[in-house]
C-alpha cells in the first residue's frame, strides 16, 4: 500500500486528523492560506510547495501526508497562535515528519535533497 | 564540514556499538548524546530544584510539595538531543558531505570498510583519513558488571527513574551524575576506591566532595565493587553489592536500584583495524599518539579528540583541533592548536571552573617559593536570603612570582562557575598578570568580583 494525503485547513483540523492515523507515519506541509486564484499570501510556500510534491513519491509505504493550510497572515503573524503554541512552528513554510524532532523550515524546504532525507531516512 | 568548505569530498562513517543495556543514539558524538548535553540539562533540573527551595524565602508561596517526574525531565532531553541529531544531518546534507550510518574499519592501505546496522559491508578509499572515534564507558570487569550495572551511556535516556543509586567512581562524570540525582531528591551514593577527580587541584576537588557530603549525596571510600547480583527483578529492580576495602580485608554489602558506572573511558582504538595500516597506538592506553598537528606515524591518517595521547578530553578542544587541522590542510593556514590555558568546568552541585594549572602541578613545575596563591571565600547575594553556606563558595589564583605574577591558574568553585571562568580564560591567554587583574575593577554584585 502506497502513501495517501489529506489537505486540511487550520489547527484544529489538523489535530483531529493527525490524531485519525496515529500508528502510521506522518508528514505535514504547513503552508499560508491561497487566496481565490489559487496563490499563498507566503512566497516561500509558493517556492517549496512543489519541490515538496516532486518528492512524494519516496514517501514511505503507509505514509500520510497532511498537507496543511494554516490560516490568513494576520492569523499566523499572531505569536499566540496555536500552531506556534502547541506545534512549536516557527515558520512556514515548514515541513516535518509529525512525532519526531525532524523538520525542515523556509529555504531548507527548497532543497529536494533535504525533502528526500527526511522522508526516506531514519 | 571545514573541509567541504574547500571543494573537497567527505565522507562522515559515525557508528553506535549499542552498549550492554542496549542503549544506542544518533548523529554528534558523545558530547551531544550522552556526555556534555543532558549532562548539563539534568544538572539545570536538579539547580532549578534548589531554586524552588530558595523561593519561598524569597516571597513566593505555593503549597504543594514540589516532586520530580524523571520521565517528563528525560523525554524533554531527549527530544532537544534529536533535533540536535537531525540538525546536525542536515547541516552535512546542505554542504554535500556524505554521511553512513555505518561502522568503519581499515582493511588496507586508503581503505576502510563500512559496516552498517543491517551488516551490509561497502568499501571506500580516500586521500586522507580523520579518526575521531572518542571513547566509551569503562567496565570494572567483576561478575554482574555489564548485566546489571548502567554507565553514563544509559543513563541519559534511562527508561524509568534509576531510584536508589550507588555511583562507582571519583571523576568529574561520576560525581556530577552523582550530583544531579541527588538534586532531583534521589538517595545517592558514591564508592571511591581512592582519591576524587585525579588530575584535578585536590584542594578544589576535597571543597566539592565536602559540599555534596553536606548536600545529601554519601560517600564510600577506599572500597571497590567485587561482585554484583540482581535481588529483585523491575525497572528498576534490586542490586546486591558487595565492596571490598581497599586497606584491608573489610567487606561490605549494600542494596540499590541502580549501579552507575563511572570509573573511566577506553578509547575506541581497538577494532577499527589500525594494524592493518600500521598506525602506531599505546598499547596500554589504546590512546593514539600524533605530532603538534595532529598527525599519526602514517602521514595521510590523522587523529583528533579524546583518543590522543596526553591530550586534554574536551568537546571544544576536539573541535578547535579539526577546523585547524583541516584549514592547515586545505586553506594554506599554519595555526597550530593550542592546548594550553585550556578552561573547563566541572558541573557539580556546587560548580567548579578552571583554567591553567592547579595548585600541586605549579609547585611542581615552578617551585613552591617561585608561586603565589591568593584566595578567598565568597557568599553569592543570591545565598543570602535563603541562608544558604557562607563558607563553601571559594576562588584562588595561582601566580608565577618570576614572571611578573603572571596567573598560571585560576580555579572558582560557586554558582555559575563556567561563565565566570570563560573570561578570565581569555585574560590568561593575553598573560594576564596579579597587578593588572588588581588593577581592573570590579561588577557589583556578582561572584566574578571576587
Amino acid at each position: 500500500m502506497g502513501w495517501e494525503e489529506v489537505q486540511v485547513r487550520g489547527y484544529s483540523e489538523f489535530v483531529r486528523t493527525a490524531q485519525s492515523y496515529h500508528g502510521r507515519p506522518i508528514f505535514a506541509l504547513f503552508c499560508g492560506d491561497k487566496d481565490a486564484e489559487g496563490k499563498s499570501w507566503c512566497p516561500d510556500c509558493v517556492t517549496a510547495e512543489p519541490v515538496v510534491r516532486k518528492e512524494l513519491h519516496n514517501l514511505p509505504d503507509d505514509s500520510v501526508f497532511i498537507y496543511c493550510l494554516v490560516g490568513e497572515r494576520a492569523y499566523w503573524k499572531d505569536p499566540n497562535n496555536e500552531f506556534r503554541k502547541n506545534l512549536k512552528l516557527t515558520a512556514v513554510p515548514t515541513l516535518l515528519k509529525y512525532g519526531t524532532p525532524q523538520k525542515l523550515v523556509e529555504e531548507e524546504c527548497f532543497k529536494a535533497e533535504l525533502v528526500r532525507m527526511l522522508f526516506t531516512e531514519d | 564540514q571545514e573541509a567541504a568548505k574547500y571543494e573537497k569530498k567527505v565522507m562522515v562513517l559515525d557508528f553506535v556499538t549499542p552498549t550492554p543495556q542496549g542503549s544506542s543514539w544518533g548523529l554528534g558524538g558523545t558530547c551531544v548524546n550522552v556526555g556534555c548535553i543532558p549532562k548539563k540539562l539534568m544538572h539545570q533540573a536538579a539547580l532549578l530544584g534548589q531554586a524552588l527551595q530558595d523561593s519561598r524565602k524569597f516571597g513566593w508561596q505555593f503549597t504543594e510539595e514540589v516532586k520530580h517526574n524523571w520521565m517528563t525531565m528525560t523525554e524533554s532531553v531527549q527530544n532537544y538531543i534529536g533535533s540536535l541529531n537531525w540538525g546536525y544531518r542536515v547541516a552535512l546534507r546542505d554542504t554535500k558531505v556524505t554521511y553512513e550510518n555505518a561502522y568503519g574499519e581499515f582493511v588496507g592501505p586508503h581503505t576502510v570498510k563500512a559496516t552498517n546496522k543491517k551488516g551490509i559491508e561497502k568499501l571506500y578509499t580516500a586521500e586522507r583519513f580523520i579518526i575521531a572515534t572518542g571513547e566509551r564507558p569503562r567496565y570494572l570487569g567483576i561478575p554482574g558488571d555489564k548485566e546489571y550495572c548502567i554507565s553514563s551511556d544509559d543513563l541519559f535516556s534511562l527508561p524509568y527513574c534509576p531510584g536508589k543509586t550507588l555511583v562507582v567512581g571519583a571523576s568529574y562524570v561520576a560525581l556530577e551524575c552523582a550530583g544531579f540525582l541527588a538534586g532531583l531528591g534521589l538517595d545517592v551514593t558514591v564508592m571511591v576506591r581512592s582519591i576524587l577527580l585525579r588530575g584535578f587541584d585536590q584542594d578544589m576537588a576535597n571543597r566539592i566532595g565536602e559540599y555534596m557530603k553536606e548536600h545529601g549525596v554519601s560517600f564510600i571510600r577506599e572500597f571497590v565493587p567485587i561482585k554484583v547480583e540482581r535481588v529483585e527483578e523491575g525497572s528498576p529492580g534490586i542490586l546486591k553489592v558487595t565492596a571490598k576495602s581497599t586497606a584491608g580485608d573489610q567487606m561490605i554489602e549494600g542494596e540499590y536500584n541502580t549501579v552507575l558506572l563511572a570509573i573511566g573511558r577506553n578509547p575506541c582504538t581497538r577494532r577499527i583495524g589500525l594494524d592493518k595500516v600500521g598506525v602506531n597506538i599505546n598499547e596500554k592506553t589504546g590512546k593514539i599518539p600524533v605530532n603538534d598537528e595532529e598527525q599519526t606515524n602514517v602521514p595521510y591518517i590523522y587523529a583528533i579528540g579524546d583518543i590522543l595521547q596526553d591530550k586534554l578530553e574536551l568537546t571544544p578542544v576536539a573541535i578547535q583541533a579539526g577546523r585547524l587541522l583541516v584549514q592547515r590542510l586545505y586553506a594554506g593556514a599554519t595555526t597550530k592548536c593550542d592546548y594550553v590555558n585550556v578552561p573547563t568546568t566541572v558541573f557539580t552541585p556546587l560548580e567548579y571552573g578552571a583554567c591553567g594549572y592547579s595548585e600541586e602541578t605549579a609547585v611542581e613545575k615552578f617551585g613552591e617559593e617561585n608561586i603565589e596563591v591568593y584566595h578567598s571565600h565568597f557568599w553569592p547575594l543570591e545565598w543570602t536570603v535563603p541562608s544558604r553556606d557562607n563558607n563553601k563558595c571559594y576562588a584562588k589564583i595561582i601566580c608565577n612570582i618570576q614572571d611578573n605574577e603572571r596567573v598560571i591558574g585560576f580555579h572558582v568553585l560557586g554558582p555559575n562557575a563556567g561563565e565566570v571562568t570563560q573570561g578570565f580564560a581569555a585574560a590568561i591567554k593575553c598573560g594576564l598578570t596579579k597587578e593588572q587583574l588588581d588593577s581592573t575593577v570590579g561588577i557589583h554584585p556578582v561572584c566574578a568580583e571576587v
